[in-house]
């Protein structure tokens, strides 16, 4: 459907994922601060407890949506013992297809209502 | 970090075991770093935060772990695992799309298993629970002196030193401690507090090192008494007096007029000896005579004021440890024949079952056992309603189980859904009852006595409790679960899923037995609680010996602690109760060394010219100092003779005051006037006979009981006691006044009137009572409801029968009147049923019930009478509602 088979393989993106996937989109972030900025994305919607929020990780990173990142280290103490995860070049054209096809469906949603 | 927040984090960690292991050897510690994030944000602090922090990890495992252990499906584990998820998965959906049910059974259990846990935590601090804060406690044990017909009799001090220097083959070190009151004076402040006089290795023998500073030295003993004006404070007194200034080690106290030394501090969680105080001074033994001047308990061998506790060398038996005792006492019998005459053994008691003090064992353990065996019924009620409910909710369900079934589920899935569903709603139960449970627990440990002291009841939620509270819930899951879940594999396929009713006969059968169950178990309780409460009242009017205690008031204090000497505290004591005797209001008043029904009291041994005292016969009898003026105060009557004048003191012959009980035991059918009684040293002339009373508690039975005169054998710590026919509380203030005007520094305490004094006697009785009388009243509300809903639902049931039966030409009447016979016939045999158990319960407890037959008719009688009305309404509503109905939509609506 977009022409690139290994998108075709992802796609369509759960919502969890999606959030994931735009909290990750800036910059390099540890499991934490990944669901706080997912709950922050989604007004407290999304509440990820940590199995939750790692089996998610995990799969992403199978699935080659993002991968562990080498940690800034400028997180204080406990900085050594974060996993840190970035966005890889798969995820980004992932979420940018599926931001299209969103943003594709609010506008004929929008222009059927009259708005 | 709080002991829940940690408790929740070392329960999550066990349950991260659920993942798979790859998973969780890659993110262990990030898991665990994302759970302290967590509990770390606002929403998850507190007692609440605690609960939704459980629940918030509860929904993170339903959702996370299916889908973790995806990979390992073709493995058994993995699909017990999926299943069990997804039986939970429907039963918390179950849970939600019924918000009402849930509501109802949730807070009928919660009450049930909160009680529970509530009651437990009590029995568990006071009883149960090892020392808090010793190390192996379970090595610890208590000794004492054995005499004829007393088994555990205190210790002398010389009699202590010889056991510790003596019994090494058994024991590591054995220590000595006694309560003794001391007024401590610091910053300009006194107070009166309970404190202890320790001996030099009290904290080795229970295995505590002081948190600051350092523990008394073994060897400071042996270089003699007075030497070592040293003290260590207890962690709580620390904390409430010096705000837990660490310098205080070094600073000085003024413990009754002494300088002392605070040398360490108790670690907090060691609060004392004992399961009911928490200490707030230790000093050493060898300071009595600065501590408490008087008499010289050092050298004492016949003087018996202390407790003993030694800790068994590893691997030492009881039984080696009684040999090596008993040989010590063979010992000393040899070498001081007259001092150890009497001594007829050496009682060991592990500190583990000795509870308050071994002497009370049986009766703490009676109590405890009646209020856990009333919690547990009404958690079986509680039980029973709930299991009703989901009798009711099993038949909506049935075209559900039946679709399940016929789509090929196995009954054995079906039953364990049904049971993951009770059970899940047996764990939110638990956890809202652990809930109530910390409010109860919170309230029990702030109750104060009435009386002076450093009282603290140990009672908190421990792991035990923990455990206690997470096996009632699960037991509770599978009892009321287990009948509806067979129940309702037994339907019949096809019926089922064309909504007929199956397998009605069964059905019925079920709730007529819950009917009985539900009504017998009320009638149990109801009735157990009743006799106490009836106990209580009985208690209230036993005739304690002495006229209207709400008038009379009372006031101790003691100027030897001081530092006064004899002769000064005489004056003292003089010039007050003068002034006292003077004020307007005042009737009578005099002065005491004992209060009947108070804590304390002690007994003195005595010898009858022409009384030979029967083997193993109690020769010893509980006595008062007493002044002129006392007596009549008290109002105790007098039979015959006099009561002491001021003429009675070391000067005047030696008198004696017996009360009747005791007049009639050595002299029956002659006047006891005139007679001689040896103890105290002299030989005392009887000059009076006074009313019985009651002395250590209200439910005693008549004891022998004597009075000596205070002036004759004067000691220092006095209570003045006053009979007002005015305003008792002003008399108190203006008694505060007069002794504040002799000695400004003198603290007063126990001021009060004789009502509150009594309030210590009334304690069992009544904190049973209310107890019991809140657990019946809750238990009639959940019997009522349950009662209710059971019968109720057996006749809903019937609605269909009842409708044809009425479309086939019967009368309405006699239709209810059938309806009702049966109804009430099952609540006959359940009323009989608990009737029985009441009285074989009843026959348990008699020892525990004041003034009230065990059989008591108010409680036997009106209890079934109020349950069967219950009944009787349960049935006719429905059943009127039943046979009202019209015939033609009962039997169209299937």
């Amino acid at each position: 459907m977009t022409g690139r088979p290994e998108l075709d393989h992802v796609l369509p993106l759960t919502t969890t994922v999606f959030h994931v996937l735009v909290a990750l989109a800036s910059e390099p972030r540890h499991g934490y601060a990944i669901a706080q900025e997912v709950e922050a994305l989604t007004e407290g919607r999304i509440s990820m407890g940590p199995g939750t929020l790692y089996g998610s990780l995990q799969r992403m990173t199978d699935r080659g949506l993002i991968s562990e990142a080498e940690n800034p280290g400028e997180d204080g103490r406990h900085a050594e013992r974060r996993r840190y995860y970035r966005i890889t070049p798969l995820g980004e054209a992932a979420l940018r297809a599926e931001s299209e096809r969103l943003l594709r469906a609010v506008t004929v949603a929008q222009e059927r209502m009259g708005t | 970090m709080t002991a829940r927040h940690d408790r929740i984090r070392r329960l999550y960690r066990r349950l991260l075991t659920l993942y798979p292991a790859d998973f969780r050897e890659r993110y262990e510690a990030d898991l665990l770093q994302v759970f302290d994030d967590r509990r770390r944000e606002r929403r998850f602090s507190g007692t609440w935060g605690g609960i939704r922090l459980v629940l918030f990890l509860l929904r993170d495992f339903l959702s996370s772990v299916p889908l973790a252990q995806e990979r390992r499906t073709d493995h058994w584990v993995g699909t017990m695992m999926n299943d069990l998820i997804q039986d939970l998965r429907y039963a918390l959906r179950m849970l939600v799309k019924n918000p009402v049910f849930t509501s109802a059974a949730v807070v009928t259990l919660a009450l049930g298993i909160g009680l529970n846990a509530a009651t437990f935590s009590a029995v568990n601090g006071l009883l149960l629970r090892p020392l808090p804060g010793a190390r192996d406690p379970d090595r610890l044990v208590q000794l004492y002196r054995a005499w004829p017909g007393m088994e555990y009799g205190s210790n002398s001090i010389p009699h202590y030193q010889d056991l510790r220097d003596r019994t090494g083959d058994a024991f590591e070190s054995v220590a000595a401690y006694n309560f003794t009151p001391m007024s401590v004076s610091a910053d300009g402040r006194s107070d009166r507090i309970m404190g202890m006089m320790v001996s030099a290795d009290f904290f080795q023998t229970y295995g505590v090192t002081p948190v600051l500073g350092r523990a008394f030295i073994p060897g400071e003993e042996s270089v003699g008494p007075g030497s070592h004006p040293v003290a260590i404070l207890g962690n709580g007194f620390w904390q409430e007096r010096f705000g837990g200034d660490p310098a205080v080690v070094g600073r000085t106290l003024v413990l009754n007029g002494h300088p002392f030394e605070v040398v360490g501090v108790a670690p907090a969680d060691f609060k004392g000896p004992v399961t009911f105080a928490s200490i707030p001074v230790y000093v050493p033994l060898m300071m009595q005579m600065q501590i408490a001047p008087g008499q010289n308990l050092i050298e004492s061998r016949g003087n018996n004021m202390m407790n003993v506790e030694a800790r068994l060398r590893d691997g030492v038996t009881l039984q080696r440890a009684q040999q090596v005792v008993d040989a010590t006492l063979a010992q000393l019998r040899e070498e001081l024949p007259d001092a150890y005459d009497d001594q007829v053994g050496t009682t060991i008691v592990r500190q583990g079952d000795a509870g308050i003090h071994p002497m009370f064992r049986s009766a703490q353990v009676g109590m405890s056992a009646v209020i856990m065996a009333v919690v547990l019924l009404l958690l079986l009620i509680a039980c029973v309603n709930v299991a009703n409910l989901f009798l009711a909710r099993a038949r909506e369900r049935r075209r559900e189980m039946g679709i399940r079934l016929s789509l090929g589920a196995g009954r054995l899935r079906v039953v364990r859904q049904l049971l993951t569903e009770s059970l899940v709603f047996a764990t939110l139960a638990g956890l809202a009852g652990l809930g109530l449970a910390h409010l109860a627990v919170g309230v029990l440990s702030n109750i104060r006595l009435p009386m002076d002291g450093p009282w603290h009841f140990g009672v908190e939620m421990d792991d035990r409790v923990l455990l206690f509270t997470l096996v009632v819930s699960l037991l509770t899951g599978i009892l009321f679960g287990l009948a509806p879940a067979l129940q309702a594999v037994k339907a019949e396929v096809v019926t089922a899923v064309k909504g007929e009713s199956a397998s009605q006969a069964g059905r019925s059968r079920m709730s007529s037995v819950l009917v009985v169950a539900q009504i017998a178990l009320s009638l149990l309780l109801l009735v157990s609680s009743g006799l106490f409460l009836r106990s209580l009242q009985g208690a209230t009017e036993i005739d304690p010996g002495f006229a209207e205690p709400a008038n009379l008031v009372t006031a101790s204090a003691d100027p030897g602690l001081q530092g006064y000497d004899e002769a000064r505290s005489r004056a003292f004591w003089d010039a007050v109760l003068q002034q006292v005797d003077a004020l307007p209001g005042v009737q009578a008043a005099g002065l005491t060394d004992w209060l009947p029904l108070g804590v304390g009291g002690s007994d003195r041994g005595v010898t009858i010219p022409g009384y030979e005292f029967a083997e193993g016969e109690l020769q010893s009898f509980i006595y008062g100092r007493v002044s002129e003026g006392f007596l009549e105060a008290l109002g105790v009557r007098l039979i015959e003779g006099r009561t002491f004048n001021p003429q009675d003191d070391a000067n005047g012959a030696p008198v004696i005051i017996v009360n009747q009980r005791m007049a009639e035991h050595f002299w029956p059918g002659q006047s006891a006037l005139g007679k001689i009684v040896h103890t105290a040293g002299k030989d005392r002339q009887v000059i009076g006979v006074v009313a019985n009373g009651k002395y250590r508690s209200l439910g005693e039975d008549p004891t022998d009981v004597m009075f000596l005169p205070e002036r004759e054998l004067s000691t220092s710590g006095l209570a003045i006691v006053a009979r007002t026919s005015g305003d008792p509380q002003a008399v108190l203030r203006r008694i505060q006044q007069i002794v504040r005007a002799e000695d400004p520094d003198l603290p007063v305490f126990d001021v009060r009137t004789m009502e509150d004094h009594m309030g210590i006697a009334l304690l069992p009785a009544r904190l049973g009572g209310t107890v019991l009388g809140l657990f019946g009243v809750l238990g009639l509300v959940l019997a009522a409801v349950g009662i209710y809903g059971v019968m109720a639902y057996s006749v809903a049931q019937r609605s269909r029968e009842l409708g044809i039966r009425v479309a086939l030409g019967a009368d309405r009447s006699r239709v209810l009147r059938l309806v009702l016979a049966e109804g009430l016939k099952l609540a006959a045999i359940g009323t009989v049923l608990g009737l029985v158990g009441a009285a074989a319960a009843a026959r348990l407890v008699r020892g525990l019930l004041y003034n009230v037959s065990s059989l008591d008719p108010i409680a036997f009688a009106g209890v079934p009478l109020l349950l069967m009305g219950v009944a009787a309404l349960a049935v006719y509503i429905p059943a009127r509602r039943a046979a009202g109905v019209e015939p033609m939509r009962v039997l169209k609506s299937e």
